[in-house]
């Protein structure tokens, strides 16, 4: 079978798949800000003395990273609501969502800087008479940042990923734009590659980045 | 207005725990299909990108590239609604669906198998060869059997991550554990027992492999491997 291509449905809806992308791009861009500050509370959290702190936080933080992000959307989309009274837009369901899932694993990219700064260092903050929350922001997370940047690159780079998920709470992101365009067109197979190539574009740029920023930090430490 | 009184009406989900559990047998056929052929594909497409050959060096650069740049969502989607546009070729939703999460899967093994064989010293390879053994032979006894231990905590992670992405197959119409929650929680109007419910079964299923995970990174830790 000869398949004849027809790539006109897809130059004449560029418009609507470069606003998906913009929206693709939106819900990363809003949910990596609020999935590292959910990450730094909840790790802070499960590295507190008290229990009563550390034991909701670690079970927060393990409950996340070991369900599909699939139930979560849908959890904070549909069921929330009937606990809150409140319902949210698709677009806050997904970024709630995605915040409380990457958050956990930020929280475990923080958690493993937080300990791997020298004892030494806590205990000379200590001793002229810093907070925990001065000595935690002008000495440890400072040197604790540039061991986390990679990992917070990764996860950030897999949030991008599932932000297509939020397809099947039809907010209006790149894969949603072009299921409605295949089905108004019969053209799947043009419309599908495109955003394939579209997804690939943007993330392998990302990726790239990601490796040279990896290698000025790997050059930085080795000096 | 916060309807913090709201009452829980668990007893209808677990009502039908028959037709969750219909649909978890097929996440784990899913799970278990994608994962044992992307590790064995995995080799192949590891050794085909150490290859000193260009073509088959660039086919598996290419191939792991797409795979790991692009959403495993536009990947199920394209396998099951583009694809049999262009190949005249219909595969079933639970095909598609494995076949996507197969070669997924296997671009992020192949990785994980050539970090593990790279970290081999040069000396074992150059061993094998003296006493003239094929580079299929040095494969198979040499450097897999030596390799796979220290790969192994990497492999856990790597289901892990599978079988979470196995619930984006319900997208696709696979009928496995998430897509039968989907029908339940319409039918019954119970939305958030049924997904807290499905959260508890997934989160049963993957956590042990996350904790085998950590388990296995500890002893290589301790061997100083």
């Amino acid at each position: 079978m000869q398949y004849v291509w027809d790539f006109r449905p897809v130059w004449l809806n560029f418009g609507v798949l470069l606003e998906g992308l913009v929206n693709t791009l939106k819900l990363s861009g809003f949910s990596i800000g609020l999935g590292l500050a959910i990450g730094l509370v909840l790790a802070i959290g499960r590295l507190a003395p008290s229990r009563f702190v550390s034991i909701p936080a670690t079970a927060i933080i393990e409950f996340y990273r070991n369900t599909p992000p699939l139930v979560h959307f849908f959890w904070y989309f549909y069921g929330l609501p009937i606990l809150t009274g409140i319902s949210l837009t698709p677009f806050a369901a997904a970024a709630a969502a995605l915040s409380v899932q990457s958050g956990a694993f930020f929280a475990e990219v923080f958690r493993g800087g937080i300990i791997s700064v020298d004892r030494g260092q806590w205990e000379a903050g200590r001793a002229i008479g810093m907070g925990p929350a001065q000595l935690m922001r002008r000495i440890i997370l400072p040197q604790a940042f540039r061991r986390m940047i990679p990992p917070l690159m990764e996860r950030s780079f897999e949030l991008v990923k599932t932000t297509s998920l939020a397809a099947t709470l039809t907010y209006g992101e790149l894969v949603y734009k072009a299921m409605v365009l295949a089905t108004q067109t019969y053209r799947p197979m043009e419309i599908y590659s495109t955003v394939a190539v579209m997804f690939f574009t943007v993330l392998f740029i990302v990726s790239l980045g990601m490796r040279a920023v990896e290698h000025r930090l790997a050059r930085l430490s080795a000096r | 207005m916060i309807a913090m009184n709201y009452s829980f009406q668990f007893g209808e989900i677990l009502a039908n725990t028959d037709l969750l559990l219909r649909g978890l047998k097929l996440t784990i056929l899913l799970f278990a299909i994608a994962f044992s052929g992307a590790l064995l594909c995995g080799l192949f497409i590891s050794l085909a990108r150490a290859s000193a050959r260009r073509v088959p060096n660039l086919i598996a650069t290419t191939y792991i590239e797409i795979f790991r740049n692009t959403p495993v969502l536009v990947q199920l989607i394209w396998f099951y609604y583009a694809l049999p546009a262009l190949s005249g070729w219909q595969p079933s939703a639970f095909t598609a669906a494995a076949l996507g999460l197969f070669l997924n899967t296997s671009a992020y093994c192949a990785e994980i198998w050539r970090a593990g064989l790279q970290s081999l010293p040069a000396g074992q390879w150059e061993g094998g060869r003296a006493i003239g053994m094929s580079e299929w032979q040095l494969l198979r006894r040499v450097a897999v059997p030596q390799a796979f231990s220290r790969m192994l905590p990497a492999f856990t992670n790597r289901g892990v991550e599978l079988a979470k992405m196995t619930s984006i197959a319900s997208t696709i119409t696979v009928q496995e554990l998430m897509y039968e929650a989907k029908m339940l929680s319409t039918q019954t109007f119970l939305p958030l027992e049924t997904f807290t419910v499905v959260a508890v079964i997934y989160f049963v299923l993957i956590y042990p492999g996350t904790l085998a995970a950590y388990a296995l990174e500890r002893r290589l830790n301790s061997k100083g491997a």
